[in-house]
């Protein structure tokens, strides 16, 4: 029996091949995805270890909040200086250095800042002692005097800059210009994942941080042979309340579980993709293996006749798929690789800042990936073997081999409809307990249906799709419609990985599209101001004094924001300057009043987090900072939700006694009517300032549609592979087809029929299922993101919409798609000796 | 009436010099040509010295052997021999559905060698019809798809009156709607019938049409071969084992090893039967 499997295989091994592709390409995404998470994880690690390897102590403001982020270091208080000097006069401590650092950005040559933002720019305290610092001199001094700066290597290089050279920073408490007394490189890299680094010496990072006498944390390198427990405990009677010290063990821990949790993100976020991938290939071998045990009906009767018993059918069949599992598996495994270093291009390429490492491979690697190959082939090709072994042996007399068996309607109705509602079941359960695998789980269901049910529709909808094409095409567009309608269950299963993924790239569309225009219309309804001033994180304070001297400028609001809890979980608090809010922003009270109770310090909230916390105004609430610690806030007013403001907002004044040194994060300016040329005064006024994004409203609007359009983007290039995969399938199916129609075709031929017409039939095949595939996934896909939009309804979708341009561009695309897939089966079919396809038995 | 041929026989000139009109007695009485004047050489399909080798070197096979042939117009002819012969294979070459190893192939006055796959596709189409021992029918298309196939293919309408003719005249009016599956053999050969007849080719290529039917039906087939040749005009080509099929034609072709062995004219199934036993075969 073994040798009939092998000799089976290698009797197809086109088959096996196009087979086997879908599952390549799903393990090679898998495999990408696994050695790419496992590639960062590692460079971080060392990363991490170069940045505290050295550290014997650290000694810290104690975390704020319970379940702040773990390494945000946004909830710890700075320390006082004193006690540097306290702990370094301890016996057993070799050196001490205090650590500040905030926000530094270097200006080019030309003007322009350099990093993009958002946490790629970082100041420091230089130490200029190698015991502790990661950070290495390589070239001139350390900084001494105020008005020096240190630089890292990479934006040395990169913007041409010297020792000696003049370079100006923005700091948080405006620019100012410094000369670069040395270049220093971190560990044995230029800069530290591209982030640039301005190091000042102790007292002017203390200066220009706001830090005056004190330190962010104090890190302490122990003598040779000192005894650590008896250090610590030493340190730890010195420490006032709210200081702790940790080993510098518990640093890097806490830094690599806060690493590795970003990254974790990254890589189950690639590994669903990945998981998508082989699931629409899974759909591919059950469509080939179903379509092939149709044609070998005979043969495996004739098995059965000559003494094969059922369980031997059923074991060759598996093993045929295990073979071809196992062998598609290796294949991928290896170009997995490959895929990792593209994965690692396109996550670069939408941004995501990543260090350039060798790759590493686990063991663990290859293990998952090859038991998902082999086990979606082995699962998918189950259901065929169970066809296979109830072929009965007087088939291999029969003179017709059946199409496929047409009685199974009922129970695949009642079968697909079970499923489909406890698919529909466990999404709308994942919906509302936020589960995301709860609603994987239900839209794996829901699909699974959806392949079960398609077929009942497969025959009038493949039909009605292919009716224009006959018109256009005459005969050879007749055939190919009657073709696609002749199997409808083998139409559905084919045109069901297309369906999959066309109803995830159209789902994302409907959410994206409903975002962007939320957003849009959500900036529209929020913000009354003409102009938005932002930074690409937080800006220098002297900002907004800048910008309310302008003239034409009628109102100028200052946002801050910050965190803090909000009973008792991490929330983010806005807080805005009361006198000219009403001009600038809209906020839509519901009940209490806006800008008294503001500047009284009460807190707003919006209607939703009023509403899950019953709250009324008047209620008084528990609230904590990081600086202040605990606090109660009584509740002035309820508004609307609002995407610029969130969902807590209070007055200035309070939230600045909350916070050490708050940068603001936005300024708000409304002109008079009639100003003219005001962006241009704005601009020029900011000149000094090139980190800032000064935006008109429409601009702002714009920028946010586009983070979201990038994102999708991003989304799209994933779901790519899926859809390719989709494609195989309808080329595999194509070719089975053809080579099941030998003889048709021959005749076709033979009584006249030309090769052109011969693959425009093909072709009209292939655009009917592809089309009929993408007509239902663009149906259901809407559906669910429409579904999908409007449960985030409390939040920041205000509308549904859909977009039809776009799914009208999917529809194209997967006509054109088919078209391309049919590229090879028509050639196959139009080259088809005349003679030999009429002889074919 | 039955006459060995000598090896002259075979020559082109000899088929040119004896015309069946000329030859009396044998000649049956046939209607007008109705593909007009389309064509102006008297045979409808010519063969010149064609050779057919499959495979090389030992395994080479001489399924036809130098063979030159004509098939006139308005014309029955019957090709026999045993199996393995070569019939089949001289008939595709002539078809234009293989090329032959050596020589020539005309219909008409068409070199088929010099033709692109193209026109050759197109003249097959325009100009021949096939009826196949089996398989002949596209099994997604119904009986009267099938039929009309031909013409959809270059989008043309047939004629009505025409169609109606030879669909009552087979008896499978009442079957048009069926999908081939759904038809006797014998159903699906006359629809096969249909097809050949539909765009009034001026050639008609059948590969043992009755093979597979029992007498009724074969009957029914090889009349309306007959009455197609006699009334309307068209030469019919028909290979076939049996010596009564055989004898609705007029003329009986005998093939061996690839070659020409013998010929009769106006042949009954018995004088069919005595010639094949002296054939051997
Ligand atoms: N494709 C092929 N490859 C090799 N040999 C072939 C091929 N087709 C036919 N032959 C050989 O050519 C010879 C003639 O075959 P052909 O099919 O023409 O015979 P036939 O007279 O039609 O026989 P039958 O009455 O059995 O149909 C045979 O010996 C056959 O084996
Ligand atoms: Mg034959």
């Amino acid at each position: 029996m073994r040798k009939v499997t092998i000799r089976g295989l290698l009797a197809r091994k086109l088959r096996l091949a196009l087979t086997a592709l879908a599952i390549v390409l799903g393990v090679m995404f898998v495999t990408g995805t696994l050695v790419l998470g496992d590639t960062l994880n590692r460079t971080f690690d060392a990363l991490v270890g170069t940045a505290y390897g050295k550290i014997s102590f650290e000694i810290r403001g104690t975390a704020a909040f319970s379940k702040a982020s773990a390494y945000s270091g946004t909830d710890r208080n700075p320390i006082p200086a004193a006690l540097a000097t306290a702990v370094s006069r301890l016996p057993g401590v070799a050196y001490v250095h205090g650590d500040v650092s905030g926000y530094a950005q270097f200006v080019d040559r030309q003007g322009s800042a350099i990093g993009s933002g958002t946490g790629n720019t970082l100041g420091l305290s230089f130490d200029p002692n190698r015991q502790l610092s990661s950070y290495r001199l390589v070239e001139g001094r350390a900084p001494t005097a105020p008005d020096n700066v240190v630089m890292d290597k990479a934006t040395a290089t990169k913007h041409h800059f010297a020792i000696g050279d003049r370079v100006r920073v923005l700091l948080p408490g405006g620019a100012r210009t410094f000369t670069i007394s040395g270049i220093v490189t971190f560990g044995g890299d230029d800069n530290l994942l591209g982030i640039t680094l301005a190091g000042f010496d102790q007292r002017t990072a203390q200066a220009l941080f706001g830090l005056r006498r004190h330190y962010d944390t104090i890190e302490v390198l122990a003598a040779p042979r000192a005894d650590s427990v008896r250090l610590r405990l030493a340190i730890e009677k010195l420490l006032p309340r709210g200081v702790e010290v940790v080993s510098g063990r518990t640093v890097i821990n806490e830094a690599t579980s806060a690493i590795s949790n970003a990254l974790s993100f990254i890589s189950t976020t690639l590994l669903i993709f990945a998981l998508i991938s082989l699931f629409i290939g899974g759909f591919t071998i059950f469509n080939t293996f179903t379509i092939t045990i149709g044609q070998r009906t005979r043969e495996l009767a004739l098995l059965r006749v000559v003494g094969a018993n059922r369980r031997q059918v059923f074991g060759s069949v598996l093993g045929e798929a295990a073979l071809t599992g196992l062998l598609a598996s290796l294949i991928g495994l290896g170009l997995g690789v490959v895929a990792a270093l593209g994965l690692k291009a396109l996550l670069k390429a939408f941004g995501v800042l990543l260090p350039s490492a060798p790759l590493v491979f686990e063991a663990r690697t290859p293990a998952v990936a090859l038991a998902m190959g082999v086990g979606v082939t082995v699962l998918s090709a189950v259901l065929p073997a169970r066809r296979a072994v109830r072929i009965a042996p007087v088939a291999a007399l029969a003179d017709h081999t059946q199409d496929g068996p047409q009685s199974l309607r009922r129970r695949r109705v009642s079968a697909g409809s079970a499923v489909a509602i406890a698919g529909l079941g466990a999404l709308l359960a994942g919906l509302t307990e936020a589960s995301i695998l709860v609603v994987g789980i239900g839209a794996l269901a829901l699909f699974v249906a959806g392949g079960m049910l398609v077929p009942l529709v497969a025959r009038p909808l493949s039909s009605a799709l292919g009716r224009p094409l006959a018109a256009l095409l005459g005969a050879p567009g007749r055939l190919g419609r009657r073709n696609s309608t002749r199997n409808p269950m083998r139409t559905a299963q084919t045109g069901a990985a297309l369906m999959i993924g066309l109803a995830l790239v159209s789902m994302i569309a409907v959410l994206g599209n409903s975002l962007a225009t939320s957003a849009k219309h959500n900036v529209d309804s929020a913000v009354a101001a003409d102009y938005l001033v932002t930074g690409s994180d937080a800006f220098s304070s002297s900002v907004p004094a800048i910008i309310s001297r302008l003239p034409g400028a009628v109102a100028t609001t200052t946002v801050y924001k910050g965190q803090f809890e909000f009973r008792g979980s991490l929330s983010t608090i806005a807080a805005a300057s009361v006198a000219g809010l009403p001009k600038t922003v809209n906020l839509h009270l519901t009940a209490g009043r806006g800008a008294p109770t503001m500047a009284a310090g009460q807190l707003l909230v919006d209607q939703n987090t009023a509403n899950t916390n019953h709250l009324h105004v008047g209620s008084v609430v528990a609230v904590k900072f990081a600086q202040t610690g605990e606090a109660t806030m009584r509740i002035g007013g309820i508004y609307a939700y609002n995407p610029l403001v969130g969902s807590f907002i209070t007055g200035t004044g309070f939230f600045l006694s909350h916070f050490n040194n708050p940068l603001p994060n936005a300024v708000l300016v409304s002109t008079a009517s009639g100003t003219r040329g005001f962006e241009t005064t704005l601009n020029r006024a900011l000149a000094a300032y090139p980190n800032l994004n000064i935006q008109s409203r429409a601009q702002f609007e714009q920028a946010q549609q586009n983070s979201i359009n990038q994102l999708l983007g991003l989304i799209y290039v994933l779901l790519a592979l899926a859809v390719l995969i989709a494609l195989i399938g309808i080329v595999n199916t194509l070719l089975l087809s053809v080579f099941e129609r030998t003889r048709e075709i021959g005749l076709l031929r033979a009584v006249g029929m030309r090769r052109r017409q011969v693959r425009e039939m093909i072709r009209s095949e292939s655009v009917i299922v592809a089309v009929f595939g993408a007509v239902i996934g663009i149906v259901v896909g809407t559906g669910l993101g429409a579904a999908a939009a409007s449960s985030l309804r409390h939040s920041s979708v205000t509308t549904v919409a859909i977009p039809v341009p776009s799914l009208i561009a999917f529809l194209i695309l997967a006509a054109v798609l088919g078209l391309i897939a049919a590229t090879w089966p028509a050639r196959r079919a139009a080259n088809l000796d005349v003679l030999r396809a009429i002889a074919t038995e | 009436m039955i006459k060995r041929l000598s090896p002259l026989a075979s020559h082109p000139r000899y088929w040119l010099s004896g015309s069946p009109r000329g030859l009396g007695g044998g000649a049956r009485q046939v209607g007008p040509v109705t593909y007009g004047e389309r064509r102006r050489s008297s045979c409808a399909a010519r063969a010149v010295e064609v050779t057919k080798i499959y495979g090389s070197g030992e395994t080479a096979v001489r399924a036809v052997d130098g063979v030159s042939i004509e098939f006139e117009r308005a014309r029955f002819t019957a090709v026999m021999g045993p199996s393995g012969s070569g019939k089949s294979t001289l008939m595709h070459c002539m078809a234009g559905l293989d090329a032959p190893t050596s020589g020539h192939t005309f219909i008409g006055d068409e070199e088929l060698g010099l033709l692109n796959d193209t026109r050759l596709t197109d003249l097959r189409r325009d100009r021949i019809g096939f009826v196949f021992q089996s398989f002949n029918l596209v099994p997604t298309l119904t009986a009267a798809e099938n039929i009309t196939l031909p013409a959809d293919l270059v989008g043309s309408t047939v004629d009505r009156d025409w169609l109606n003719y030879l669909v009552s005249n087979l008896g499978i009016a009442d079957r048009l709607s069926h999908r081939p599956s759904e038809l006797s053999g014998g159903q699906q050969q006359r629809v096969a019938c249909a097809r050949a007849l539909v765009r009034r080719p001026e050639l008609i290529f059948a590969d043992e049409p009755t093979g597979n039917l029992d007498s009724n039906a074969s009957t029914g087939v090889l009349t309306f071969l007959r009455q197609a040749v006699r009334d309307h005009g068209h030469a019919v080509v028909m290979v076939t084992h049996d010596p009564k099929a055989a004898a609705y034609a007029e003329r009986v072709v005998f093939l061996a090893d690839g070659r020409i062995v013998g010929e009769l004219l106006a042949p009954t199934s018995d004088a069919v039967l005595e010639q094949m036993k002296r054939l051997g075969a």
